[in-house]
């Protein structure tokens, strides 16, 4: 089988863009401090939840809100089942269904986590697929609202805003880089496959794409899928390093950030959300020093708090306003070594 | 054969299309005229299954009408739509690729054809679609009908809203693609240049046929023409 002439150059483009996170995960490794080290873990962990959010907002072009609650459900639901049992009887006493009466091995506890992310997102995408626009921008906002009530409410299973504590610490930053480098690929690819390219067109003309024999709903259905696999797995990568999670992190703020790195890099291709992703992690870090209020070039400056918030709604206004397809726009990294 | 037999075409309570008959024999051109509204898309759509309809759509002898736009694909009927309907954020190759999606096999070396063919859409292979100019767009769009190698291509209005050189280009492709045997519907408000090109018309207005035979005879009726052109 001959791959097609996409194909070939996803993979070129999945290969230098692996190339750049290995290299960044180096540098941190050698030269950076404790802090930084967690920091560029959270970023690897942000760049998995912009693909996972890429595959289905980028390619049928729906904007999702809900990307923060699979990455909770597969968060939560790995860390039920990785948590030793002595550990989750001190902190789920009041479990029910026997979820403290179990422990599994971070692998199985990883691809359950998976399977049941997915199922959940394949019963939420029946409906999501089949409205367009803010119909379906609405059922995903409610979506994130009803799953983070539950962690909230639910504190028999999720602890609510208590820390769920006792994940084995089983991931560090070279697992992370990893996951992120088969995920580039297989974001990427599935960009250029034929899925990709089916649903590509049915966002741009629906009518045109159903005259060519495009099953619209059912290839958006497995892009959501996929995407809510990818979220859990972002997921997981977040609890097995951190050792806790709460439910505050897979919300709001959360979305909104993960979402002004995807449209500022360009939700549109694979780099752009890499792209995205490290360049608001990195201007983020510099707005959070200056909201402490920092003495700089001689200059006593005010404290401002708040100023990360701002900062990301301005990148969104000026990026809707002035570039609405991101830095990247249709570009690939691939475009600026391979003849087009 | 494409024979449609008593087509009726409902857009949500409204009749856009009253029992038609039609039928187009294999290696013939055949045009089916009418002014705005008359039905044409909406006949169109109803043999390529995008929209229902009641009524009988068969090819080949094989009765169609109960099988998906995918399937009507594969037993071999294609479509370049009204308006063109090029998928402006994919390239010009993409858009070929999605075009022969239900054929990959040799899909590259038909591509590649169609680059010969088209030596400006192979220039602009890499650039979104969307850059191109009308006439191009119309070109993509009839070559992307023809990537699944279709026995019968339907073109619904290939020179509308194209200046009248870039329209006769077009028409000139359309006389090309008969030559080759290619079994053509062609829905047309240019009559003039569509009874030029086809063994057979049929002239629809308001849902229904209301006339039928050779080029030659429907274009000496005034009163076709007429309705057409809305002069009376």
């Amino acid at each position: 089988m001959t791959l097609s002439r996409g194909i070939k150059r996803g993979f070129v483009g999945a290969a230098l863009l692996t190339i750049i996170l290995v290299i960044i995960g180096l540098i941190t490794s050698y030269f950076g401090s404790r802090y930084q080290l967690r920091l560029v873990y959270s970023t690897y962990v942000n760049l998995l939840v912009v693909l996972g959010l890429q595959v289905f907002m980028g390619n049928a072009r729906i904007t999702n809100l809900s990307h923060s609650a699979f990455m909770g459900i597969g968060a939560y639901a790995a860390a039920i089942c990785v948590t030793p049992v002595n550990i989750k009887a001190l902190s789920l006493p009041n479990a029910p269904w026997g979820l403290n009466a179990f422990s599994l091995d971070p692998l199985s506890s990883a691809l359950i986590a998976i399977v049941i992310t997915g199922t959940v997102a394949l019963l939420v995408g029946l409906m999501i697929v089949r409205l367009s626009g803010i119909g379906a921008t609405i059922v995903s906002l409610a979506f994130l609202v009803i799953v983070h009530s539950l962690f909230l409410y639910r504190t028999d299973i999720f602890k609510g805003n208590q820390a769920f504590f006792g994940i084995p610490q089983v991931f560090n930053l070279a697992s992370v880089i990893a996951l992120s480098a088969v995920v580039v690929f297989s974001v990427r690819i599935f960009r250029e496959s034929k899925w990709g390219v089916a649903l590509r067109a049915s966002a741009d003309d629906e009518v045109g794409a159903l005259s060519m024999g495009v099953e619209m709903y059912r290839l958006r259905l497995i892009a959501w899928v996929f995407s809510g696999m990818l979220l859990a797995v972002a997921g997981i990568a977040y609890a097995y390093f951190l050792g806790t999670i709460s439910a505050r992190p897979f919300y709001f703020n959360h979305v909104f950030l993960t979402l002004a790195m995807l449209i500022f890099g360009g939700m549109r291709t694979v780099t752009g959300a890499v792209l995205g992703t490290f360049v608001i992690s990195l201007g983020l870090e510099m707005v959070r020093w200056l909201e402490t209020g920092p003495v700089f070039l001689g200059i006593d400056l005010p404290e401002a708090l708040g100023l990360s918030g701002i900062a990301l709604g301005v990148v969104i206004v000026f990026t809707m306003a002035l570039r609405p397809s991101g830095i990247m726009g249709e570009h690939e990294i691939e475009d600026l070594v391979l003849k087009k | 054969m494409l024979r449609v037999r008593n087509l009726r075409v409902y857009h949500g309570i409204i009749e856009a299309v009253h029992g038609i008959n039609i039928e187009v024999p294999l290696g013939k051109c055949v045009a089916l005229l009418g002014p705005n509204g008359a039905g044409k898309t909406s006949t169109i759509s109803a043999i390529t299954g995008v929209v229902k309809s009641e009524g009988s759509v068969s090819f080949e002898d094989r009765n169609l009408s109960s099988l998906s736009v995918e399937d009507r694909i594969k037993a071999g009927i294609s479509v370049s739509p009204e308006g063109r309907r090029v998928f402006a954020n994919l390239t010009v190759e993409e858009n070929l690729v999605l075009g022969g999606a239900l054929k990959p096999k040799c899909r590259s070396d038909r591509i590649a054809e169609w680059f010969k063919t088209f030596p400006i859409l192979g220039e602009r292979r890499a650039q979104p679609a969307g850059t191109l100019s009308g006439g191009e767009q119309q070109m993509l769009a009839i070559a992307r009908a023809l990537m699944n190698e279709p026995k019968i291509l339907l073109l619904d209005e290939p020179s509308l809203g194209l200046a009248p050189k870039i329209a006769s280009q077009i028409f000139e492709m359309i006389k090309n693609l008969k030559q080759e045997n290619i079994t053509i519907l062609l829905v047309e408000q240019n009559a003039t240049q569509a009874l030029k090109l086809s063994d057979y018309a049929y002239f629809l207005n308001n849902g229904h046929i209301l006339a039928e035979g050779k080029p030659e005879e429907l274009g000496g009726r005034e009163d076709l023409m007429a309705e057409l052109t809305g002069i009376t």
